[in-house]
């Protein structure tokens, strides 16, 4: 009994000195790309705080201490994320290729975008493509489904060509059923003539 | 009709089930690392590396002079700095099925979060257990958080 006593007092020191050794618990509100904040609410024992501005800090104690005042991020606040920023992942990105009419030729102008996504592919050191085939509505829908397919087969092809493992890209296929622009059967839209490449 | 319907989803659950035995599908991946980190799966603990699949029930853990970044299915970031520690609880993205579940445990440390698609199609979805009680999402955003430890 006395050992598991001691056991519990070194265990609660540890949890002490881990406690005390940082300075609070911080929550920061931060934007999006655009500019954007959303809102986010914490809530304990104590009570509940909700942040909803950019640049918003919060101060926290343990689950039983209700949360702090509101205030701006300081720079001295900031300065603790640096580690955690530095490793922050490349957001996955993707491309629109299009095609010429009931083809799985590339317009001369998606053909010089294989690049640009070569170039995101080795930035993100990428072993996650999704190639994605659609078609315009022109044609009855498993005509399109085919091609759709055939498309998106023939991305990944000349992406492998081009030193992308083909083991890394997933192909699926929508046919006719997810339009970029929205049309009536039977028409004709270049725009919906795509593969969609994300890579991760 | 209806004894067929009954085998479908019979057969359904059956398949599903099977595939959910054979191979439990990754959550995300590990896009970065610098320093000691490391995923502790099933009680096991084994050096993390970029492109290492993530999956349910995962910990990442890093040391004194570590920092990883990871990518869920559904687009989210995040990113810790030394001494951090993070359990993924919880992950369901199916739009199709219309279902979305976000839960994660930051034990300790230093976190960017960088909301994905669940926070977009589902901030409600999202939830965050700390040290210093719950973080839920009202609207999409992105924060970062630092927690000394458990109390």
């Amino acid at each position: 009994m006395k050992r598991i006593h001691g056991l519990f007092v070194g265990l609660s020191l540890m949890a002490a000195a881990g406690g005390c050794a940082g300075k609070d618990n911080l929550l920061v509100l931060t934007p999006d790309d655009s500019g954007r904040v959303g809102a986010l609410k914490v809530s304990n024992d104590g009570g509940e705080a909700v942040l909803d501005r950019e640049g918003q800090a919060l101060h926290l104690g343990d689950r039983h201490t209700p949360p702090g005042a509101l205030a701006p991020v300081s720079s001295e606040e900031r300065a603790l994320f640096a580690a955690a920023l530095a490793a922050q992942p490349l957001a996955p990105v993707s491309y629109l290729l299009y095609f010429e009419f009931d083809s799985n030729n590339l317009t001369a102008e998606s053909r010089q975008r294989l690049d640009d996504i070569l170039r995101a592919a080795r930035e993100r050191d990428s072993r996650d493509l999704l190639v994605i085939g659609h078609t315009d509505r022109a044609g009855d829908a498993d005509y399109n489904a085919a091609l759709s397919l055939q498309r998106a087969e023939a991305v990944r092809e000349l992406l492998a060509g081009k030193g992308i493992g083909a083991e890394f890209i997933q192909v699926s296929s929508h046919g006719e059923g997810n339009p970029l622009i929205p049309t009536a059967d039977e028409v004709a839209e270049a725009r919906n003539r795509r593969v969609e490449v994300v890579v991760r | 009709m209806k004894k067929i319907l009954f085998f479908c989803t019979g057969m359904f659950l059956l398949g599903s089930f099977a595939a959910a035995q054979t191979e439990p599908a990754h959550i995300g991946r590990v896009k970065g690392t610098s320093g000691m980190v490391s995923i502790q799966r099933a009680g096991a603990l084994k050096p993390a590396f970029p492109n290492m699949k993530v999956y349910l029930n995962d910990t990442l853990l890093t040391g004194s002079d570590g920092a990883v970044g990871i990518l869920l299915e559904d687009n989210t970031l995040l990113s810790m700095g030394p001494m951090s520690r993070l359990a993924l609880d919880k992950f369901d993205f199916s739009p199709a099925q219309n279902k979305y579940a976000l839960q994660l445990r930051m034990e300790q440390g230093t976190f960017v979060y960088l909301s994905g698609l669940l926070g977009k199609l589902a901030p409600h979805a999202v939830s965050l257990d700390t040290p210093s009680g719950t973080i839920s999402m009202l609207k999409d955003t992105n924060f970062m958080a630092r927690f000394g430890g458990d109390e």
